[in-house]
């Protein structure tokens, strides 16, 4: 299975929407993306070989990806009639590098909720570590519901040429996790002076207050790259629900979680710095912020 | 009795056939999906507004589906209560517009990946060019599906799992510019559709009557057409000839069923799932349930639909080949052209000067009510039904359309999918018949 210098990819889906693959099928130059990487087996599409024909060869496969969260247990997870555990413990030996594509193959995301004992991410379980593996340095996590397709291709694309791959303390890539995606989003301005958004479907107002949303303590860069290219959640006047964390989906998506009335501080800001700057930001009435964006009758 | 086991691959998730032989037919055929996530479970005891978050999470393709049926049960749970819900035209259009996106994405994706290498395989062509990830022509397809996800993103903030939908309406505001953007892109799509689906303008297939008029055109529509009339395959596949469709949008208003050709009004409330053969159930064997009106099977789906709308191409299909894997594929290959038309359409409609959210004005865990809503995803009728208690999720259930079309029924009484696929002769064309339905493993087993 030499593919020239192709790097090769084994794709394997879990408990899993397929959503990560659909992600996948966004990317903008898949032209491209085959001048470096060919991918052996993918369960869904049209690909030159079977699990079968995978599980049986002695060959080494430079990336093994998996979607969706995991799991021991047969009876929770098998796939073409074999275990999951048995295919994973084979293709592991054999790939150079793990890519756990999405939130549920890194933490065990939204289908982990149904048996916390049994089902969870390669790494973890949630925030703790120990998930199908306790420690395999193998492992990178691309979290995300579904992941952006920039961030797999990306990481791939470095370790295919063997540039620099620095990971966070959940082993994804800093290049991505490190942005928030409060970075770019287009209502920082509402957000600095503590306005409100007053309801959906207006382009006016933070929905950091009220709305449940995570933007400044998420780590991902959607509202710098973008999705589909064109938008982000946060564009369309929805909140972030913080899909690339551990604790995704978190309880009541919709609502802001308050402690004596006040939302928590954005990431690695104190209470103090936060809450005193806040004090101020919302003792001043911005006569503008106030309006609408677009005033057609100004 | 010799039974052999066919494991279903390349579709969305991983299904088991099981087939029965009798003198090298097939004499009954077991559907078996056999992954389970649980997501009705997950849903209980969680506010109830996070179910727009949650059940799109049911299915990577059909995603835009569950939020606008979640969104249309909880609406209809306040409506129950009494409480009235105001949608603007804008609002419902843009609805509208991301299913139809979304459907248009999911049609091209299993006529390049799923049907179009079945066709080549059994006309001996050579496939190299919709190999995935390589093939020129697969390409092209990967980019026309991205193409129209960025008209449908626009409005929806990302796809998959956007959630754009609040209750009385949508989250997003658009721009003039951001409509035109939109626009754009369709029209790109719209040209790769002209250029190597239909092999003639959108417009000018859509005025087609007979299936006559597809031999005139040069697309991959045609050579399909040809291939399965050509190899004897278009009376292949054949089920009850019943079609239900409970619509919800702008080509069909209300439910409707449609026995043969006699289009008659349906009722939400005869729907009921079946739980036989399943593992709810005393020797059950798949972890899909079976949708049933009236206790009888119906099939949903692009055929259903076209069928129900009288549309004149299906329907002259129909005369002559009944409900058989030719008038069920060009079925859903033609439902492209109408909804890109449509989606252009109700694109020009938006009038972004009306309001996007008319929120009600009362607390959300003051809601203790049931809803009903339902849609038209890509492969039928998806129905969510919820019960809420001062606000709180009680009970979350979720009918998809594959669980209508591939449900397992008895030997006396076979589900749609077991029937079309019970005499057939061959694995190879039980794989064909079954793919046709366009099989979404994730959405069956949720």
């Amino acid at each position: 299975m030499k593919h020239h210098n192709r790097s090769s990819i084994v794709w394997l889906q879990g408990l899993t929407c397929n959503g990560n693959s659909h992600s996948f099928l966004n990317y903008p130059s898949m032209d491209m993306f085959s001048k470096v990487f060919k991918i052996l087996h993918h369960p869904q599409i049209n690909t030159p070989y079977s699990l079968e024909d995978i599980l049986k060869t002695d060959a080494k496969v430079d990336f093994l990806v998996i979607e969706g969260a995991l799991s021991r247990s047969e009876k929770i997870l098998s796939r073409f009639g074999y275990s999951f555990k048995d295919i994973l413990d084979i293709l592991s030996k054999k790939a150079k590098y793990i890519i756990c594509a999405g939130s549920c193959a890194s933490f065990g995301g939204i289908f982990r909720l149904q048996n916390e004992a049994k089902i969870f991410g390669a790494l973890f379980s949630g925030k703790e570590k120990g998930g199908f593996w306790f420690n395999n340095s193998k492992v990178i996590n691309i979290s995300g519901c579904p992941m952006h397709p920039r961030w797999f291709v990306e990481t791939l694309l470095k370790l295919h040429y063997g540039d620099k791959l620095s990971l966070d303390e959940y082993r994804r890539p800093k290049e991505v996790y490190s942005y928030l995606v409060h970075h770019g989003c287009l209502r920082n301005e509402y957000f600095e002076w503590k306005v409100d958004c007053k309801d959906y479907g207006e382009k006016e107002g933070c929905l950091f207050y009220e709305h449940g949303c995570q933007g400044p303590m998420t780590h991902a860069n959607c509202n710098k790259i973008l999705w589909n290219s064109v938008s982000s959640k946060t564009r369309v006047g929805s909140a972030c629900f913080g899909c690339t964390e551990f604790d995704f989906p978190r309880l009541a998506l919709y609502e802001t979680k308050k402690h004596m009335s006040l939302p928590s501080a954005p990431y690695g800001i104190s209470k103090r710095a936060y809450y005193s700057l806040a004090g101020v930001a919302k003792g001043f009435k911005i006569e503008r912020l106030e309006k609408r964006l677009i005033d057609e009758n100004n | 009795m010799k039974i052999t086991k066919e494991i279903i691959q390349k579709i969305e998730g991983e299904a088991t056939l099981e087939l029965e032989w009798e003198n090298n037919k097939i004499d009954y055929a077991k559907i078996k999906f056999l992954n389970f996530r649980g997501i009705e479970k997950i849903l209980e005891n969680r506010p109830f507004l996070d179910a727009l978050l949650i059940t799109p999470r049911v299915c990577g393709i059909c995603n835009t589906s569950h939020i606008i049926a979640s969104i249309n049960a909880i609406e209809n749970a306040y409506v129950n209560m009494g409480i009235k819900i105001d949608i603007t035209k804008k609002a419902k259009r843009i609805r509208e517009f991301a299913l139809n996106a979304e459907k248009i994405q999911n049609h091209i994706k299993w006529l390049y990946f799923s049907i179009l290498p079945e066709i080549l395989k059994i006309n001996g062509e050579d496939e190299s060019s919709i190999r995935a990830f390589e093939g020129k022509e697969w390409i092209k397809s990967q980019k026309a599906c991205a193409t129209i996800l960025k008209a449908m993103s626009i409005f929806t903030g990302q796809w998959p799992h956007g959630s754009f939908c609040m209750v009385g309406g949508v989250t997003c505001d658009p721009t003039q510019g951001d409509i035109y953007e939109s626009m754009r892109y369709i029209e790109e799509v719209e040209e790769f559709c002209e250029k190597e689906i239909f092999g003639l303008s959108l417009d000018e297939f859509i005025s087609f009557e007979t299936s006559i008029q597809i031999k005139s055109t040069n697309g991959n529509l045609k050579k399909i057409l040809e291939v399965l009339v050509d190899k004897n395959l278009n009376h292949m596949g054949k089920s009850y000839d019943r079609f239900i469709s409970f619509g919800n949008n702008s080509s069909l208003k209300n439910p409707k069923k449609c026995e043969a050709t006699r289009v008659l009004n349906a009722d939400i409330n005869y729907v009921g799932e079946s739980l036989l053969n399943s593992f709810f159930e005393p020797n059950g064997y798949t972890y899909s349930k079976s949708a049933i009106y009236k206790n009888r099977y119906y099939e949903t789906g692009p055929i259903a639909r076209m069928m129900i709308i009288k549309n004149p191409l299906i329907r002259d299909l129909h005369k002559r080949n009944k409900d058989s894997i030719l008038t069920r594929i060009i079925a859903r290959i033609s439902e492209i052209a109408h909804l890109i038309l449509k989606s252009k359409n109700l694109l020009k409609k938006i009038d972004i000067y009306q309001k996007s959210c008319i929120s009600p004005n009362i607390p959300y865990d003051s809601l203790t009510s049931v809803g009903v809503g339902y849609c038209e995803a890509a492969r039928g009728s998806l129905i969510h039904k919820v019960e809420i208690k001062q606000g709180i999720i009680k009970s979350y259930d979720i009918i998809t359309p594959t669980v209508w079309n591939l449900g397992n029924g008895s030997r006396e009484n076979p589900a749609v999918a077991q029937k079309a696929i019970m005499g057939l002769t061959s694995p190879n064309d039980a794989d064909l018949v079954f793919k046709a339905f366009d099989v979404c493993a994730v959405c069956t087993t949720q």
